[in-house]
């Protein structure tokens, strides 16, 4: 049992508020990732949940105990900090039983626990080491193997993989995604970076201005964003967003192209923004959405990221690896209806 | 230049950094390295500053061992080592600890501990030569006699009189340290306090495991940096102690009082010298053994 339940959570300081009411769901064992751009309010909730912020208003409950006014030690939770919080005077075992320092069991207990996590981690043989001994992943793990010792309900990480060179992020998301399938105990991992949110949650939470965005599976919030802010956070290059008009079922594109929106779509007019990623957005001579010329050719192998200069601005679209356009060339790009997304112009909320 | 240009970089830097460095090194010649191995020399010579030196060979020396004023004096020096270094230092980590927490008032508070260390030592030490005063000038003996305790000799007394001489001392230098170990305590990066906040360990341990290994190296300097203070003590005691100094009966008399004393008093420089070589080895020595002893395996 060990949920984790937000209700209206808000923080203020002073007299600027910060977060606007955050409600979530998240399940026992379930892995949950707070995404957005610095600023956002993610680290703010994080630091709520771990108790070492103030709530101002709300509820947090974790394993259906409301902990507003418990102490940090007292929410049975671990954290585990951007800058590893660890150390430098102790070796690796002393940094990994500094989470059990309070704990009441016996020191064999705990010097089993002790190496059975640093088994699990896989640093039984730098045990004695002291941390400036260790590489980057190494001092990461040992991070975690502080707030795993401690068997909490839930673990908190803030951003712990933004100090990694690109190709240590990748193997540590690995890991922490491989740990989390072992231990299953619930997780909230806080990152500024949409891919780590991708690969590694259950379900996403993206946060902008202190208000939650969407909440949804990485497949949800990639296929299915609910705003113009989550269809451009998520996924790489951004979605397009072209200007258009929507007419009786047919998307009518300023420059007077025009092409059935598909048999799902509602019969409303008005006005909106187009979106399509650059993935489903290919150069093809029929039911074109939009046309310019090509600017800059982007080669990643199997295929090719061309840059096109459309009267609605710069936009992106994949063409195949072997023969793309080349630079200068006028384009004609179009996709599968079923991948456009549609957006209303003011408020930017998805209308199909 | 045709010279200067067929230089390859590395020795136009060298070329460089000797131009820069000329003056402060000409400076330590003249300054601090020709006085002092005159000093030296002078340690194995008599001169009485006006007639001609002679050589006295290892006589000075020899006076020293056997001088029992030396001896006193040897023993006040290390007093107020051992017992000024560690009260400084605790002191100031309390503070400083207890500051660092402190937001109302905060640069109001820094500056009042900071002051003393800006005042002139004499200025300092004649104020609280008055504090120390009997009844009805001395504020000390002022309270005391308000809650019926009977008058203390401060000065006057062989046993009470370097503790006194030494408070002023310890309250001067406070200030420095202060801003020292805040600087150290504000180096450490609050997750640390974090993490442990989320471990659930208590104030203590936090103190004793993580705040004071951390401050190491700050610790190691303030010790260093006020052991030489307390070794070179002089002008607290000079100006407390004026109708006797370094009485009564040299039970305040510092190793640099009796210098000062042997040299311009009794115009014996060889003799003045050779007690300047003796606290030149005690501040190398105490301070090896202490960078030793402290510095992080």
């Amino acid at each position: 049992m060990a949920q984790l339940v937000l209700r209206n959570l808000v923080k203020r300081y002073g007299a600027t508020e910060v977060l606007h009411g955050i409600n979530l769901d998240v399940a026992d064992g379930e892995f949950v990732v707070f995404v957005g751009p610095s600023g956002c309010g993610k680290s703010t909730t994080l630091r709520m949940i771990a108790g070492l912020e103030e709530v101002s208003d709300g509820v947090i409950e974790i394993g259906g105990r409301e902990v507003n006014h418990l102490e940090p030690k007292e929410r049975d939770i671990a954290m585990v900090f951007q800058n590893y919080a660890i150390y430098p005077h102790m070796s690796v075992k002393k940094n990994i039983a500094f989470g059990l320092r309070s704990s009441k069991m016996s020191k064999p207990d705990k010097d089993k626990r002790i190496q059975e996590v640093a088994a699990i981690l896989g640093m039984t043989d730098l045990l004695e080491r002291k941390p400036n001994q260790l590489s980057g992943g190494q001092r990461q793990r040992v991070a975690i193997g502080r707030a795993m010792v401690r068997d909490p309900a839930v673990f908190l990480f803030d951003e712990p993989l933004s100090n990694l060179d690109a190709q240590l992020r990748t193997q540590m998301r690995l890991e922490i995604k491989k740990l989390h399938q072992r231990v299953g105990n619930t997780i909230v991992f806080v990152t500024h970076d949409q891919v780590e949110a991708m690969t590694m949650a259950d379900r996403i939470v993206i946060m902008k201005d202190g208000h939650i965005q969407q909440v949804g599976t990485p497949d949800e919030v990639y296929h299915k964003p609910a705003n113009t802010f989550v269809a451009r956070f998520i996924g790489a290059p951004s979605m397009n967003m072209l200007d258009a008009e929507l007419s009786e079922g047919r998307v009518i594109m300023p420059e007077g192209l025009s092409f059935p929106m598909g048999p799902t779509a509602e019969a409303r007019s008005g006005r909106i923004t187009l979106g399509v990623r650059p993935d489903d957005l290919v150069p093809r001579e029929t039911d074109a959405l939009i046309q310019g010329k090509v600017t800059v050719r982007e080669p990643l192998g199997a295929e090719t990221l061309i840059y096109v200069d459309t009267p609605g601005g710069e936009i992106v679209a994949k063409a195949d690896g072997r023969n793309p356009p080349s630079v200068g060339e006028q384009v004609r790009l179009g996709a599968d209806p079923d991948n456009l997304h549609v957006f209303d112009r003011e408020t930017g909320m998805v209308v199909r | 230049m045709p010279f200067y240009r067929n230089l390859s970089i590395r020795q136009k830097q060298i070329a460089w950094a000797w131009a820069f460095l000329a003056v402060p090194v000409l400076f330590y010649v003249i300054i601090r390295f020709y006085p002092t191995g005159n000093a030296i020399m002078i340690s194995f010579q008599n001169w009485n500053l006006l007639g001609d030196r002679t050589w006295a060979g290892l006589e000075n020396y020899q006076k020293l061992v056997a001088d029992p004023v030396f001896w006193k004096v040897f023993k006040n020096t290390f007093l107020y080592l051992i017992i000024g270094t560690p009260i400084s230092l605790v002191l100031s980590f309390i503070i400083a600890y207890q500051l660092d927490k402190v937001r109302f008032m905060h640069g109001t508070l820094r500056m009042l501990y900071f002051l003393p260390f800006m005042t002139s030592a004499v200025a300092m030490a004649w104020v609280w030569r008055w504090f120390y005063q009997p009844v009805p000038t001395g504020l000390f003996n002022n309270l005391l006699a308000q809650v019926g305790i009977s008058q203390i000799e401060f000065l006057n007394s062989t046993s009470y009189a370097l503790p006194s001489v030494l408070a002023p001392a310890v309250w001067a230098g406070l200030g420095f340290q202060i801003i020292i170990f805040m600087a150290g305590l504000r180096a450490i990066p609050v997750s640390y306090y974090e993490a442990a906040r989320i471990d659930g360990v208590g104030w203590w341990t936090v103190l004793t495991q993580i705040t004071i290994p951390l401050l190491r190296p700050t610790i190691v300097f303030i010790v260093v940096f006020s052991s030489i203070g307390f070794l070179r003590i002089f002008d607290h005691v000079y100006n407390m102690t004026t109708n006797n100094p370094g009485g009564p009966l040299n039970s305040t008399k510092p190793l640099v009082l009796m210098i000062y004393g042997t040299a311009f008093d009794d115009f014996d420089m060889g003799y003045a010298a050779a007690q300047t070589v003796v606290l030149f080895l005690i501040l190398l020595i105490v301070s090896l053994i202490q960078l030793r002893l402290l510095r992080s395996e």
